[in-house]
């Protein structure tokens, strides 16, 4: 291949390598997005989000049936076919990809395949897919190299029996027992999967609680319901080894409730994920990485080097597609001479476990830890009709709001669904409303999303679709 | 890309308004990537400015003497079609290629660089992250807007946390944004934090104490009022630092004593304040900075060949500074009846205007009263101010025992800007050995 130069080079092809590259092009500038994987999309569109959620709409599928048979409907034991699953699960990706292919070719962005290091700081060089190497020379460039699974040094990671979440996605069997070491947000998504086909799942956590951090009264439906379905979930637990033998793989715990040692026919490693800011040659273009992996970028997404910038995982937590897209454009818009920045002041998180828990803005943990006071409207969906006709009834519906201004600052939703809700609320705090801007907005009925205009009329005082004593 | 390229100072550090002190090129010459071009001289050092590519030099846009700061031209460069490497940011940087033919040479035309530049409208300051937007607005936060408004804000280069709105409960429209820069009022981009960083010194928010208890208002005195905007303006302008010594006066206060002991006789006393004018003076002479000050323009000293002090007077009504002429002409015995007089006329508050101009350096003695220390206000434009407290009975080890001695604590204030750390610290070690040994006074 030929050397290639760019005004624009994009390193990683994920949602936020793929937005900022698009978006520069838009802008008119000549881009070159280089990416090591042979599909467009990174880790959300191949390995991640997107076929995580395709399962997830198959385990859904199954949970539900089963519990109709409660209702007055019964359906067999559904026959899983894993080929035909992964098939289809493959073509949702597939066609996304190839989307994005598309969107790039419409733009003339060129895209590279290979391994990307910086050799300078107006040069990377490409490690091709189809063998050799090209230089690309640059005036500009963005760093969106994302993240990896983090791997935990004392198990045997060669065994094919040990996976982290791209080997769960690949579905090449279903374990009768599967350990899922980490109960956050991908631990507990692959759990739900499994579990609905079949396996026996037992979750280990090494603090206190499932996905840590998050509000407990918002955890605590989902933690009731998959301590009753899964065969254990253990808390407060460290894993302190692992020993492969013939028969399973023969774990050994540290925990309040767990065995000494167990065994498994299967583990998910889900402790968390590592930026990849050591892996691409930055310190070649000048470009600080710290200790862990970071790249430190301003508002603007600027690296210390005046003319490469970072965006995505590599730069920061919380390591979400839809932060990074956001990055994205901020980046290639400075770039392009705009002066934009990144001010999200909300940044949703959402587990689709289910039910689905989802948060934004300020948690009560953060206002708490941070001295900040608030007012709470809470509304249980065991009030709500929607939520009772969906055969549920243990989610809720809580928003926190600024006591001196009134403006709402965050909002925690747990419950089927709760992932498409928040939206609204990240809305709400991006437009700086208060309670009664989005209690007097008129929600459909019956639906979820009454639930918060619900919750802000509790903090109100104007619900009457509970009766909450006079504060 | 033919055509020259105008070579401008790169971002070498925290420096502005530094002199070009040397040249090392003329128009016509051929130079190589990295040849010193010009020499600048900042308060730490030299340094060189190197060329950033080959080519020949088609003009001279500075010369030897003028100020610049990052970002002046320094010369046109004829690159003719070599490539032109923007300036180092790091060390790791590869030398620039000189291969015109190179395709990825191309891509580093010197365009790059503008384009990067105008992407970011606040003076981009290098290497610090937190540096590079500093001034533009960022987050508004707190500003009662929503994403779109505040984009927009940007976009037109308004704070938007100045800025009220119009809109349901004080939301700041679009409306309000472009009223904003379109009205006489609309403050330039960063101009808020400017305000709040610079110029304005916040005022301390009034408060009713009788909320709490009772209270009486009493004026200031005149005194009080007049010297409490010296002591400010010196405090905000004057870069203060404080040293600290220790002088054994055991011997001199033996001496002291004595003289006291016949001046009571005739009517006047004889204190250590004396002794500190006269051993101020043989310092002042050794280290002649401390007899000077800085011109207004602040980039020369004026040293004065003449030695008056100012002594600090506590006074019923408040602090007075009255002055002491030509101590170096003076004695013991005459510095001290004049002391005795114009301390006696300070408290009568009879001192005229003459009594109170022209010092070159200020004593301030609370030896009377007591402490182990403090930081003397430099009283501006003088350079340095010396405070002693009371002197103390102190062991100290002389080798073999610990002796008996009267040691006095002396804090030394200064301009930094004028006097730095070591010869402060010998001038006071100077002072200290002098009233160390009472004879030393009149060598």
């Amino acid at each position: 291949m030929e050397n290639q130069t760019a005004e624009v080079l994009v390193l990683g092809g994920g949602p936020g390598g793929y937005t900022a590259a698009f978006r520069a092009a838009d802008l008119g500038q000549r881009v070159v997005l280089v990416d090591r994987e042979p599909a467009l999309g990174g880790v959300c569109l191949n390995v991640g989000c997107i076929p995580s959620k395709a399962l997830l709409h198959a385990a859904k599928v199954i949970a539900e049936t089963k519990e109709m048979s409660e209702n007055g409907i019964t359906f067999g034991t559904p026959a899983i076919d894993l080929d035909k699953l992964r098939a289809w699960k493959e073509g949702v990706v597939r066609r996304l990809t190839g989307g994005l292919a598309g969107l790039a070719k419409q733009r003339k962005v060129t895209t590279i395949r290979g391994y990307g290091r910086f050799t300078s700081p107006h040069q990377l060089q490409v490690e091709l897919a189809e063998g050799g190497t090209t230089t690309v020379g640059f005036e500009q460039a963005i760093i969106a190299a994302g993240s990896e699974a983090l791997t935990l040094p004392f198990i045997p990671a060669a065994d094919p029996r040990v996976i982290d979440s791209t080997g769960a996605l690949e579905l090449s069997e279903i374990p009768g027992r599967l350990l899922v070491i980490g109960g956050g947000i991908i631990g507990l998504e692959m759990a739900t999967v499994y579990h609905e086909l079949g396996a026996k799942i037992t979750v280990v956590e090494l603090l206190d609680q499932l996905i840590p951090g998050t509000d407990k009264d918002l955890i605590s439906p989902l933690a009731k319901r998959i301590t009753r379905a899964y065969e254990n979930i253990y808390v407060k637990t460290k894993v302190t080894g692992v020993q492969a033998g013939p028969e399973g793989l023969t774990v050994s715990f540290d925990g309040p409730q767990a065995p000494a040692t167990d065994t498994f026919d299967r583990i998910l490693v889900a402790v968390g994920r590592s930026p990849n800011g050591k892996l691409i040659g930055a310190e070649q273009a000048g470009v600080a990485v710290d200790d862990r992996g970071f790249i430190a970028v301003s508002k603007q997404m600027r690296t210390n080097v005046e003319h490469i910038f970072a965006i995505g995982d590599i730069v920061g937590q919380p390591m979400l597609a839809h932060k990074a897209m956001h990055e994205g454009k901020v980046a290639a818009e400075v770039i392009a001479g705009k002066n934009s920045f990144f001010d999200a002041r909300a940044i949703p998180s959402v587990a689709y476990t289910d039910p689905e828990v989802a948060w934004a803005g300020v948690t009560e943990n953060e206002a708490r830890a941070a001295g900040v006071t608030y007012g709470k409207g809470v509304f249980p969906w065991a009030a709500s009709g929607r939520s009772l006709t969906l055969g549920r009834s243990e989610g809720l519906t809580k928003v926190l709001f600024d006591a001196d201004s009134g403006r709402i600052i965050g909002c925690g939703i747990t419950g089927p669904n709760a992932g498409d809700l928040i939206a609204e609320a990240v809305l709400a705090i991006e437009m700086g409303a208060d309670a009664a801007d989005i209690a007097l907005s008129i929600h459909p009925h019956p639906t979820l999303s009454e639930t918060v205009a619900l919750a802000a009329e509790a903090f109100e005082g104007t619900i009457t679709d509970l009766y909450l004593p006079r504060k | 890309m033919a055509a020259a390229t105008e070579v401008s100072v790169p971002d070498l550090g925290d420096f502005a308004e530094v002199p070009v002190i040397e040249i090392h090129v003329a128009a016509g010459d051929v130079v190589s990537a990295e040849d010193p071009l010009v020499t600048l001289e900042s308060d730490k050092a030299s340094m060189d400015i190197p060329s950033p590519a080959a080519g020949t030099v088609r003009e001279l846009r500075v010369k030897v003497g003028d100020l610049v700061s990052r970002g002046s031209a320094i010369l046109l460069l004829d690159t003719g079609g070599a490539d032109v490497e923007p300036p180092p940011l790091t060390d790791q940087q590869e030398p620039p290629s000189q291969d015109a033919a190179d395709p990825v040479a191309a891509a580093r035309e010197p365009a790059a660089r503008s384009a990067s530049a105008a992407a970011v409208p606040a003076p981009a300051d290098g290497p610090p992250v937190t540096a590079v937007e500093a001034g533009s607005p960022d987050g508004f936060e707190g500003a009662h807007a929503g994403p779109g408004v505040r984009r927009l804000a940007r976009e037109l280069g308004l704070d938007l946390s100045a800025l009220s709105g119009t809109g349901p409960k004080g939301r700041i429209t679009k409306e309000d944004v472009i009223a904003g820069v379109r009205g006489p009022a609309a403050p330039p981009a960063g101009a808020g934090a400017g305000v709040a960083a610079g110029g304005g010194i916040p005022e301390v928010p009034a408060q009713d104490f009788s909320k709490f208890g009772p209270v009486e208002v009493r004026p200031l005195t005149r005194i009080q009022r007049l010297s409490g905007p010296a002591l400010h303006r010196s405090w905000l302008n004057v870069p203060h630092v404080t040293h600290d010594d220790e002088a054994d006066i055991t011997g001199l206060d033996a001496y002291r004593t004595e003289l006291d002991a016949a001046a009571k006789t005739e009517g006047y006393r004889v204190t250590l304040l004396a002794f500190l004018m006269k051993a101020s003076v043989s310092a002042l002479r050794e280290f002649p900075k401390f007899n000077s000050s800085l011109t207004p323009e602040k980039d020369a000293l004026i040293y004065k060949s003449y030695y008056h002090l100012g002594i600090a007077v506590d006074t019923p009504e408040g602090l007075v500074v009255p002055v002491i002429r030509d101590v170096d002409r003076k004695g013991i015995t005459e510095l001290s009846r004049e002391l005795g007089a114009v301390s006696a006329r300070a408290r009568e508050g009879k001192l005229d205007l003459a009594d109170l101009q022209g010092a070159c350096f200020t004593i301030s003695s609370l030896g009377g009263i007591g402490g182990t220390g403090f930081t003397p206000i430099v009283n501006a434009p003088e350079v340095a101010i010396l405070g002693v407290v009371r002197s103390k009975m102190t062991p100290v080890w002389d080798g073999s025992a610990f002796v008996p001695r009267l040691m006095l604590p002396v804090s030394l204030s200064y301009d930094h800007r004028v006097i730095d750390g070591a010869l402060a610290a010998r001038f006071a070690r100077y002072l200290c050995h002098l009233l160390g040994d009472v004879r030393r006074l009149v060598l």
